[in-house]
């Protein structure tokens, strides 16, 4: 978790009578200092202010997962989170997971070769779904797939494809891993 | 790609002399160089693992406004009065639409065109639009809603088939719409209006009525399937920049050249003036055909002064604007003692909700599509499209032919257990052969029937299961002819000097993976690889015509086209070169952008090309066109394009104390004729299967009085990951059949036409209890159980 221990207090503050709020949080690894309204969803905040088309926008109730990103390594629903509640924290987006340079990182070759997705909607949230599963568990068996996956919907792939992806991904996971170590 | 044991594709060599089908081969690709066939990666991979793929729901256009609808909260009412000033005066609203701002305008509707942009007379169901607002942002075009009063006068409304067909039931629409009729033919015909209530009707007859005195039994049974929600994710959105002189619409369709036919009917404007652009649609799954957002969009553009409005439907008001069609589906079958299918006639009600929509497409498709897989001597159908005061039903997957293969098939297992017969061996006895037409006139069935369901069969180890455990399985076919068939498809190809192509088409991509084959399909045939490859965007001004994406034809039919254009072009560059290097263009071959001759010579085009052209560049262009010809004797004007074939096998295990069905094994299966795309192919069947899946268990728009209880994502419940049975099989067919390019069909509603069949079978087959309505939830399964079933069913043989 990124802290910032320096934050000046002054800078929450009512502007023109709308109640806003100034946030510091990482995103994608880079530091971001914004204004927004006290009851900003991060899904429209990372959308509109930061340009993370990536990240979908679906039911809006929490319940599809299209719009999950990694708050401090844990999926969230973006569409039912606050922009204010990730003050501090580190926030990620698909946007972040190939490098610099474009390579993809294990979990985006790992959808691409086995083909989980179709229409592609529910992918972003997928993408940030299996790479926080991977940080948790890197090795995670059939059983604990299916339950992490569970909790987003694809209405196109019929899943499967999705958790041999999932399964794949960590494959490649763990051979990176081994040639960097 | 990880191989699996549980996925793999049978390639099936069936006789081609017995139904007189060629194998397409590929016209010039060397067998190691083929791109189509294989296990690539979807062209669109990259784009969608990087977020960076860009949907309808992404556009932006400068001083974009937002709007919002408002909808009725009563099922039928005549509009009193609706008064809008304080909304109008609402700081940030740009325009307001009621029904005093459609005047001129017209409804639309497929061949029906009962639906106004906005109510005018009287609302028709709970979420019809009333008024609609366009205003700087959302929140207050929100805010602008809550100032609109409208004074309703309630009036009696209907909300079942049976009722609606009751004369002293309220007429829905009291002034006949404009409509139209296809020029049906032998045994086909079709009526609008023809009762209360019926906006549709289509009816279908072969065969002497004779036959039933051959008959040892009749059996009549009735069923019922109910209604999904299309659930895509991506909602419906548009934006439209329009004035009373020219649209401009960038939106979610399948269909944008029949978007713009009915934009032209609606806002009563040239079709070159309007111009509808398509970016990657996040699902369809037939709900995006027809308008949905756009009409509201484009007028509020034009009150707005033209300024561009987008309007993006919740998830929510997703569910209040097309559906699935419900039905009671009542089925005739005269057989024989030693189980020959005979006779069958059938009367379907559908369900079309309170507009048409694509009802008539529907009924027409449900009443057509009764025989299924079986040889029949004599065929009588009906089927009515009945208005009803609940959201209007449309296209979805499969659409007719889901609701008559689950009637049909269910009464096959109802007729294999009256009489003592194992359904497996009952649905062998009657299945059509291949290339035995499908009825008198129409196209021969060009998959091995048999084959499949003892490929699926097989999968699940059906013939050597063990009975007891309260486990059973079932095995079902489900067959439907293509939609492709009066449906003329075009497509351009273009290469640059340099040999990087552009394909031009306007197949829609919603996650069938449609951009992807096509890029293949080229790719082969001008022997590069599908990266040179580029599926240009698509936009009516420019992309050649295409009657839309939908019935599964887009591999056959745009399949077709893509083909000719791509030859054409390769002709065309051949005979350049011939002419410039003095060779035979008839054995010249085009390889990596080089032209080779038998003799060895290799001649690189860039360089020719650049010094032919002065050193300024060049591009070759040639179209395609492709109609399947169209037949005197067919019923529905041509003979079908292919069938689409779907088997499935089911395990289950059910719990006598609740009811509950839990599938242990499910295998689907396709033909693909020849595979394009693996993957395409594969999560084409799985993803219908698991449609079919959750049509079978739990997933349905629940209606009690007319009040749709979930309409929501909340409290609608689609399939997640862990509903996925614990062993799930797909097998994709390699007949070689098809009329596509190579012997290609076209893949993705078969899937979901035989799962809740073959899961119903399984279930009477582990408990006995033979279920006839949708879904089969514990409830239903448990009070089957406890009062045996259908009636006058002798009890199953094992039992």
């Amino acid at each position: 978790m990124t802290e910032y221990p320096d934050r000046d207090p002054d800078r929450s503050t009512a502007a023109d009578g709308e109640l806003d709020t100034c946030i510091e949080f990482a995103l994608n690894g880079v530091k971001q200092i914004v204004r927004v309204d006290a009851n900003a969803i991060l899904l429209d905040v990372l959308r509109n202010n930061h340009g993370c088309k990536g990240v979908r926008a679906s039911c809006e109730r929490g319940v599809c997962g299209a719009c999950t990103v990694l708050v401090d390594d844990l999926p969230v629903a973006s569409c039912s989170t606050f922009a204010f509640s990730v003050d501090g924290a580190s926030v990620e987006t698909v946007e972040g997971l190939a490098a610099p340079d474009g390579t993809l990182s294990p979990q985006q070759r790992a959808f691409s070769e086995c083909g989980g997705f179709q229409c592609g909607f529910c992918t972003s949230g997928m993408l940030m779904l299996t790479t926080g599963l991977l940080r948790q568990d890197p090795q995670p068996d059939r059983g604990t797939i299916r339950e992490w996956i569970s909790s987003n919907t694809c209405r196109c792939t019929g899943y499967e494809m999705i958790l041999e992806s999932v399964e794949r991904a960590a494959e490649l996971a763990g051979e990176t891993n081994g040639e960097s170590a | 790609m990880i191989a699996t044991p549980e996925s793999f594709t049978h390639d099936v060599h069936s006789d081609a002399a017995s139904g007189g089908y060629t194998v397409y081969s590929l016209p010039t690709a060397a067998p190691g160089k083929r791109v189509t066939g294989r296990d690539l990666p979807r062209a669109d991979a990259t784009a969608k693992v990087t977020g960076r793929a860009v949907y309808n729901t992404d556009i932006v256009r400068p001083g974009m406004l937002h709007a919002k609808v408002l909808r009725s909260p009563h099922a039928h009412a005549r509009l009193v009065s609706i008064d809008a000033s304080a909304a109008r005066a609402l700081d940030g609203v740009t325009a307001v639409l009621t029904r005093n701002e459609t005047v001129g305008l017209a409804c639309y509707g497929t061949m029906v065109k009962d639906q106004p942009v906005v109510a005018t007379d009287a609302v028709r169901y709970v979420g019809d639009i009333v008024a609609a607002v366009a205003a700087v942002d959302e929140s207050t075009a929100l805010a602008a809603l809550d100032l609109i009063e409208v004074e309703y006068e309630i009036l009696p409304a209907v909300f079942d088939v049976e009722q609606a067909l009751d004369p002293s039931s309220p007429t829905i629409h009291p002034v006949e719409p404009r409509g139209g009729l296809p020029p049906y033919r032998n045994g086909a015909s079709a009526s609008l209006r023809s009762g209360h209530n019926v906006s549709y009707e289509f009816r279908y007859s072969t065969g002497s009525p004779d036959v039933w005195d051959e008959c040892d039994h009749i059996f009549e049974d009735t069923f019922r399937f109910s209604r999904m929600n299309h659930m895509h994710l991506e909602p419906f959105v548009t934006v439209a920049e329009a004035t009373d002189d020219e649209i401009e619409v960038w939106t979610a369709t399948q269909s944008p050249f029949n978007l713009r036919q009915e934009l032209g009917h609606v806002f009563n404007l040239p079709e070159n003036r309007i111009r509808v652009h398509v970016a990657l649609l996040g699902g369809a799954f037939g709900a995006k055909n027809g308008p949905k957002a756009d009409p509201v969009a484009i007028r509020l553009s034009q009150l707005s002064g033209g300024r561009p409005v987008r309007f993006c439907m919740s998830t929510e008001e997703g569910f209040l604007t097309v559906s699935q069609h419900a039905a009671k589906l009542t089925v005739k079958a005269g057989v024989k003692a030693d189980g020959t299918f005979v006779a069958r006639t059938s009367t379907v009600l559908l369900d079309s909700g309170a507009y048409a929509e694509h009802s008539p497409a529907v009924a027409e498709k449900a009443g057509y599509r009764m025989p299924g897989a079986y040889r029949w001597q004599h065929i009588d159908t009906v089927c009515k499209a009945v208005t009803t005061n609940t959201v209007p039903a449309g296209a979805m997957r499969g659409f007719g032919a889901t609701q008559t293969t689950w009637a049909g098939e269910r009464q096959v297992d109802l007729i294999a257990q009256r009489l003592g017969m194992d359904p497996y061996e009952l649905r062998l006895k009657n299945l059509k052969k291949l290339g035995e037409e499908f009825v008198p006139g129409d196209a021969g069935i060009d998959s091995d029937l048999a084959e499949g369901m003892r490929l699926v069969a097989d999968a699940i180890g059906y013939h050597t299961r063990d009975r007891g455990g309260n486990r059973g399985m079932g095995v079902c076919v489900g067959l439907k002819d293509s939609g492709g068939g009066n449906k003329p498809a075009m497509a351009r190809v273009k290469v640059t000097a340099n040999g990087d192509v552009f394909l031009n088409c306007a197949l829609t991509e919603m996650g069938q993976g449609g951009h992807s084959a096509m890029s293949q399909i080229v790719a082969d045939v001008l022997h590069t690889s599908r990266d040179r490859v580029v599926y240009t965007r698509i936009d009516t001004d420019h992309t050649p015509f295409d009657q839309g994406t939908n019935a599964s034809s887009g591999v056959v039919v745009m399949g077709q086209a893509v083909r000719n254009a791509a030859e054409n072009l390769r002709r065309q560059v051949l005979e350049w070169a011939g002419e410039q290097f003095a060779l035979d263009p008839a054995t010249a071959v085009l390889d990596d952008w080089t032209v080779r001759t038998p003799a060895g010579e290799v001649y690189p085009l860039f360089e020719r090309i650049m010094e032919y052209f002065g050193h300024t560049g060049f591009e070759f262009s040639a179209d395609g066109y492709y109609k399947v010809r169209n037949d005197a004797d067919a019923p529905l004007a041509a003979r079908c394009v292919f069938y689409e074939i779907g088997w499935a096998a089911a395990e289950v295990e059910v719990d006598p104390e609740t009811g509950k069905v839990t599938v242990l094994q499910l295998a689907v299966s396709g033909d693909a004729g020849k595979v394009i795309n693996k993957i395409g192919c594969r999560g084409q069947d799985e993803g219908a299967a698991v449609l079919g899946l959750a049509q079978a268990l739990f997933e349905e728009m629940r209606y009690e009085n007319g009040e749709l209880l979930n309409a929501e994502a909340l409290l609608y419940r689609v399939p997640l990951a862990e509903d996925i049975p614990e062993r799930f099989v797909s097998i994709t067919q390699e007949q070689g059949h098809g009329a596509g390019p190579f012997g290609a069909k076209g893949m993705g509603e078969g899937g979901m036409l035989p799962i809740a069949p073959a899961i119903a079978q399984a279930v009477a087959d582990a408990v006995g209890a033979q279920l006839t309505e949708l879904p089969m939830t514990p409830e239903r399964v448990f009070r089957a159980l406890s009062i045996g079933g259908v009636s006058s069913l002798l009890p199953l043989s094992h039992a």
